[in-house]
């Protein structure tokens, strides 16, 4: 089950990261201490990560998302599969082990006011990844932090001193930035870095983002429940499903031909506000709830839920294999081809056929 | 996941949550009433107990005239009467606030670093250490308070050295397992997972993240036990086990009273509306500390 | 001509805080007719949970409000406690963003709309009881007799959001309030939910009020939208001439700033700085002046009155962008 960049690259060859057949469990306990039940929050995931790329990864709740974020900073590590960045294979690599490595790998949290200590000044916070590898004389520290917030936004006379709750949600997940920035990483993790913002604010970070991307030659697995704001910082999306990876390809593929039906049901809900593109019938695409994580469907965990499914899906836990443009790959039995006229999803183009009018 | 909902929810509507707080600090501690009364009422206390017996020439609370004994209140350069011996009321009154004031800090400090530390290290380190840590205190908290601290003074001796190791048996696990609920909180939080991500070694995530995060909670909790420690201590001392004869103290000065009760109230009365006055002081302070921080 | 279900004339809320005082809402005046679907949009700060909570009589006596709300032709500020128990859940109802906040954890679901239905209603348990069946069928939870029994815990996000609708439209109000209803939902769930109450709608003629900060949502499923901005409306349009005929430069900013799928990736989206202002001080002029990129001297002098401009579109500014070529 490989999901490598595609083209004629072969697997490992110019991968940042490679994630492969990971799985992360939690184990429920009952009271007293009885093993109550295993979550499976991510099982058998896949996929890689070019340098210089942007991965979006997208799911609703319990897709196992963030699980996944965090099983690749290893806190707390996999269960089972590997994580391997820049050639190291992170899973099992004791804590000391993984201090170098921590220096390429940093992450991005989603709400910034408990991302950063309300005690510390933004400075001092910004400061502490230097601090803890004992990089530079504190004149060095200060100067590369100053530099650092302005490149975030953030005026370091004004800024410097401020606490946490002293700032805006903006201002403050800039902070979070520029702390993750600081130790020059190669591969910045974002989990829903924006999602607590308010509209106007996501879009001021989100340029911050590409604007980081481009200048500092970073790659971004970025994480989000909304496949419109991944689209606009990807090069590759991955959808996910109740801790399944359903489909990934490049954004643009993604985006005007799905092949799996969730990312259509996804694509689908997206609200447009222009009036010309029209708004379907949501239950035409998805039925029914989403099921307990405790006890996934058999076979394809989207099953339950899909119009199209038949019996194999319920005995047959579907593949990830290529279909489409290079580099697009689908986990279904029963994809949205290419060939066979898809409906039209609601972000697409508007050459798409019009779907059928709500309202 | 969501956008911020604004308002309500918050306290004032229609705040803007991204616009920045800041609450000026002093100024705000001192305009409220519940802590500076009663505030003020410990300080004045604190004052006549430890500093007006050095500049006034108070009468000493061990050594008396037997041609002054069981003056009642009122009299004349006795304010408070005299025992039965002809001690002065009022110096022992002072002299045993001393000694409550006293015992109460010294165990609060023990309580705060000892068991603060033990609480932090349990809940950070996890694992076979936490577990032997609280099963440990476990013990400690399982006996009944008094019955504890009545057998280490029995067994130590009676003096206000021993009072004080035998309260801190009592504080050092109540503290620990509020450090070490609050440490557990605290470790979970993504500003320590993020100084983990940034190689932060250990203790300095204690030192810098988990111990100032956790102060205003131990702080108040210690400050709201300083009364139950006051009256602990003043329980050993009016069953005669605590600060031993003829040192003064409020619990003993209460035993004598209680003796004399039926012949006059004040001997009993005196002691009793010091030692229910600091302590409802103490927790006055305590809880208003408790709702400015907004500590749970 | 039907009248209006719901009249706000000259809304006014301040809220009193440690000696400083918050203008959350600064005159606002706007109508609803039965069985419409009336989208306010803002962002924090904006007013429009205010509003609405005005709407509903549910602001905490800290807040001082003004001016007038007409429900079917009743005064509804200053209506004394038992006149709003009966307002709210008859006349109006709301639903609100955290479905886990509204529903009480330990009291079965069913019970919970039975509690609501007999409040209102003189109804006996059993017939509340197959009236709470019928309101589970009608917001579309399968199995509705045996959901009946079933703690919130027990039910997903989506579907404790279709009990909470269950509940406020347990006396079939003439309007109701989505309050971020849909915010906390996964975007699959999120258009279950936004299909459900526009069926209901339809179903029950009930008006709908859809507070919101995602302007998409509300242009995709509202028939008009009204903006807020620092306690005023700043424009109101059919959702359809939002899109294309933007006028206000606030609106304009909103739109710009959805990430959308029809646009090239790594495209930087167009942006405007700053923040909300601060609601303490009332200023002189308009509120967006500072930030907006078309502000003229006569911007921050005197405030834009919103009147109506054009047919179905009213707008609150001196210079408003100009009309888009038609395409």
């Amino acid at each position: 089950m490989t999901g490598h960049a595609g083209g004629t690259a072969t697997a490992g060859q110019g991968s940042l990261l490679e994630v492969r057949h990971l799985v992360q469990e939690f184990v429920l306990r009952d009271y007293g201490g009885a093993k109550g039940g295993v979550l499976q929050a991510v099982a058998d995931v896949s996929f890689d990560l070019r340098t210089g790329e942007t991965l979006g990864i997208v799911g609703e709740t319990g897709s196992g998302k963030s699980t996944l974020a965090r099983s690749v900073i290893q806190a707390p590590p996999p269960k089972h599969g590997a994580v391997i960045f820049q050639g190291t294979d992170l899973v099992g690599l004791s804590h000391r082990a993984m201090k170098p490595v921590r220096r390429d790998l940093q992450m991005v949290f989603q709400d910034p006011f408990t991302s950063l200590d309300p005690r510390w000044t933004v400075s001092r916070i910004v400061a502490e990844p230097l601090a803890a590898y004992a990089i530079g004389s504190r004149a060095n520290r200060r100067e590369r932090v100053n530099s650092l917030l302005d490149l975030v936004g953030l005026d370091p006379a004004t800024y410097g001193s401020r606490r946490p709750r002293e700032l805006s949600g903006g201002q403050a997940q800039r902070v979070a930035i520029a702390r993750a920035l600081v130790l020059e990483p190669k591969l910045i993790l974002c989990d829903e870095p924006v999602s607590s913002l308010d509209v106007l604010v996501q879009a001021q970070v989100l340029n911050l983002f590409e604007k980081l991307r481009s200048e500092l030659s970073l790659s971004y697995l970025f994480i989000a429940h909304d496949l419109a704001m991944v689209r606009q910082v990807s090069d590759r999306v991955a959808v996910m499903y109740l801790g399944r990876l359903c489909e990934i390809g490049p954004v643009r593929d993604i985006y005007r031909r799905p092949l799996h039906p969730y990312t259509l049901a996804l694509l689908d809900s997206i609200p447009n506000p222009d009036p010309a593109v029209a708004r379907r019938e949501a239950d035409h695409v998805i039925s029914g709830e989403l099921p307990s994580p405790l006890d996934p469907p058999s076979g394809c965990r989207f099953r339950t839920r899909c119009p199209r499914a038949q019996e194999l899906c319920a005995t047959q836990t579907p593949e990830m294999r290529p279909l489409g443009a290079d580099g697009h790959l689908v986990a279904c039995h029963f994809p949205l081809s290419g060939a066979a006229p898809a409906p039209a999803p609601a972000g697409a183009q508007a050459d798409a056929e019009p779907a059928a009018v709500k309202r | 996941m969501a956008a911020p909902v604004a308002s309500l929810a918050m306290g004032v509507p229609g705040a803007d949550p991204s616009a920045p707080q800041r609450r000026p600090r002093a100024q705000g501690l001192l305009r409220s009433l519940e802590i500076t009364i009663p505030g003020a009422v410990l300080l004045v206390l604190l004052f006549f107990c430890f500093v007006w017996p050095l500049v006034y020439p108070v009468p000493s609370p061990t050594y008396g005239s037997v041609l002054d004994a069981s003056l009642p209140m009122w009299s004349p350069g006795h304010i408070f009467g005299t025992t039965n011996v002809g001690y002065d009321n009022m110096a022992r009154i002072l002299y045993g606030g001393r000694t409550t004031f006293e015992v109460a800090a010294a165990v609060q400090v023990i309580g705060l670093v000892v068991g603060g530390l033990l609480g932090v290290i349990a809940g950070y380190a996890g694992g076979i250490v936490e577990a032997v840590m609280m099963r440990v205190l476990d013990v400690f908290i399982a006996f009944p308070s008094l019955v504890l601290i009545l057998a280490i003074v029995d067994g130590l001796g009676q003096s206000e050295l021993h009072v004080i190791w035998a309260l801190s048996a009592f504080s050092i696990p109540a503290v620990a397992r509020v450090a070490r609920a609050g440490t557990l909180r605290l470790r979970d939080q993504p500003f320590v997972v993020a100084a983990r991500l940034s190689s932060v070694r250990a203790w300095r995530i204690i030192a810098g993240h988990i111990v100032p995060n956790l102060m205003p909670q131990l702080f108040t909790f210690s400050l709201l036990g300083t009364g139950i420690i006051i009256i602990l201590e003043s329980g050993l001392d009016f069953l005669g086990y605590g600060i031993p004869d003829p040192a003064p103290s409020w619990g003993g000065m209460i035993a004598y009273g209680q003796t004399v009760m039926s012949v006059a109230l004040s001997p009993l009365v005196v002691p009793s509306l010091f030692l229910f006055g600091t302590v409802v002081c103490l927790n006055l302070v305590g809880d208003g500390l408790r709702n400015r921080w907004g500590v749970r | 001509m039907a009248d209006p279900l719901l009249e706000v004339c000259d809304l006014r809320v301040r809220f009193r805080s440690r000696g400083s005082v918050v203008h959350a809402v600064q005159g606002i005046d706007f109508s609803v007719e039965p069985g419409q679907t009336l989208a306010i949009i803002g962002e924090s700060g904006s007013g429009k949970t205010v509003s609405a909570y005005a709407v509903m009589g549910l602001l905490p006596p800290t807040a001082q409000v003004s001016g007038s709300i007409r429900f079917k032709g009743v005064e509804v500020v200053g209506l004394g406690e038992k006149a709003l128990q009966d307002h709210r859940g008859r006349n109006a109802a709301m639903v609100f963003q955290n479905p886990e906040r509204s529903l009480n954890p330990t009291m079965k679901v069913g019970a919970q709309i039975t509690e609501a239905v007999r409040r209102h209603l003189p109804l006996s348990r059993p017939q509340a009881h197959e009236r709470a069946v019928e309101l589970l069928r009608m917001v579309r939870i399968p199995a509705p007799q045996r959901r009946f029994h079933e703690y919130p815990h027990q039910l997903s996000g989506g579907m404790r959001q279709r009990v909470i609708i269950a509940i406020a439209l347990a006396c079939e109000p003439a309007l109701l309030i989505a309050d971020e209803a849909t915010t906390a939902l996964d975007v699959t769930t999120q258009a279950q939910i936004m299909n459900l109450l526009l069926d209901l709608q339809q179903e029950l003629g009930t008006a709908l009020l859809m507070i919101s900060h995602d302007l998409a949502l509300a242009a995709s499923y509202a028939e008009e939208v009204m903006v807020m901005y620092a306690g005023r409306i700043v424009e109101r349009a059919r959702a359809a001439d939002l899109f294309g005929n933007v006028r206000m430069p606030y609106t304009r900013a909103l739109l710009d700033a959805i990430p959308r799928t029809d646009l090239e990736p790594h495209v930087l989206l167009p942006v405007i700085g700053g923040r909300p202002p601060d609601l303490s001080a009332v200023m002189p002029g308009c509120a967006f002046a500072p930030r907006c990129p078309d502000v003229r001297q006569d911007c921050r002098e005197v405030v834009p009155p919103l009147e109506r401009h054009e047919m179905d579109h009213w707008w609150a500014c001196w210079h408003p962008c100009a009309k888009e070529a038609a395409s």
